[in-house]
């Protein structure tokens, strides 16, 4: 594979990222979960406070393995804090279409979004995950990733909308 | 007891470092703190915040016997779902350990949800040491659930010489 490109996002690849989130979504089994829409990600991606930042990767034309797709890689992350350490960087997204892997894009994304972690000032890349996704968990710990969770103990807890109205609720 | 939760100003950055190295003297790692007061002025409290934090105060004649009345405080930040959107993310929830059970930590907790909420956020999500049984009880019956055990995800980290290797595209 010549070339890519790898660039930062604009508000006209909205309809890619979207459908590129569920292609990994679809990839994970969790399809159905996937609620966003284009207005969400164009809101909230490219405002005043994005909540998130995306790099994209694309092809030329004629390098095109599927029809009328030019956008075929993307990652989405956005800034955390740590009150101990600071600033880090957390990779929420990061996915490449199945025709366009082996061919080091992945690793190039990677790459950016490590630079970017360094130039901010971040002192690690958080992220997280599925256990059986044994695949990506090699992919990772080849380039030094540690398992937070088998390691120090760290669990993931999440309070869903309907608790949250009861918490925020009480007096 | 009384006691009031609200937003957290520059001038409570003194008292948050303190309470910051009191939770991790508590977890017996106070060398792991590298952020000073004046880091988390910069960090919080800038046109661009990295987080925000809300502060449980007492009135003067409930002070600490070390003579606080700042006791408790909440740092989070906004996080994105590619799934479901904007959701928040507490970073920390400390109560000083002669003013717990009276309410202090819920009431830090049920305004972080209400701050969400109001923000448009559909989920509150935060990490939880495996040891920690008195925390992961008291958040179960707030009505969390366990991500890590439930959708087996777990918590990765990149730092150090892994992220700088990572940028600069070595394997």
């Amino acid at each position: 594979m010549a070339n890519f490109n790898l660039r930062k996002a604009e508000p006209k690849d909205v309809p890619d990222i979207l459908r590129l989130i569920k292609e990994l979504a679809k990839y994970e089994e969790m399809e159905d979960q996937v609620i966003l829409t284009e207005k969400d990600l164009l809101e909230d991606g490219f405002g005043d406070h994005p909540f998130y930042h995306c790099v994209v990767a694309d092809v030329p034309a004629e390098h095109q393995k599927v029809e009328g797709y030019s956008v075929i890689g993307f990652a989405m992350y956005y800034f955390t804090y740590d009150p101990w350490i600071g600033k880090l960087l957390y990779l929420e997204d990061f996915y490449v279409m199945k025709e366009y892997r082996g061919f080091g894009i992945g690793s190039e994304i990677l790459k950016t979004l490590s630079d970017t972690a360094v130039k901010n000032r971040c002192s690690s890349m958080h992220f997280i995950v599925a256990e059986s996704n044994k695949a990506s968990i090699d992919f990772y710990k080849r380039r030094g990733a540690s398992d937070l969770s088998l390691q120090e103990g760290w669990r993931l807890f999440r309070i869903d909308k309907e608790n949250l109205l009861k918490i925020s609720a009480e007096e | 007891m009384d006691f009031t939760i609200r937003a957290a100003t520059l001038e409570d950055c003194k008292d948050i470092s303190r309470m910051i190295l009191e939770l991790a003297e508590y977890e017996k790692v106070p060398d792991q703190v590298k952020i000073t007061q004046r880091d988390l002025e910069q960090d919080g409290f800038s046109k661009n915040p990295f987080f925000h934090g809300i502060i449980a105060e007492v009135p003067e004649h409930h002070k600490s016997r070390e003579g606080h009345t700042k006791v408790g405080y909440s740092l989070y930040f906004y996080t994105y779902s590619s799934w479901k959107g904007r959701a928040v993310y507490m970073e920390d929830l400390y109560v000083m350990p002669e003013f717990r059970g009276k309410g202090i930590g819920k009431a830090l907790m049920s305004k972080v949800s209400q701050l969400g909420l109001a923000a448009g956020c559909t989920q509150l999500n935060f990490t939880v040491l495996d040891w920690n049984k008195s925390s992961l009880d008291f958040y179960l019956k707030q009505g969390c659930w366990d991500v890590t055990s439930d959708l087996g995800y777990h918590c990765m980290r990149c730092e150090g010489d892994a992220l700088e290797h990572l940028a600069q595209g070595d394997l």
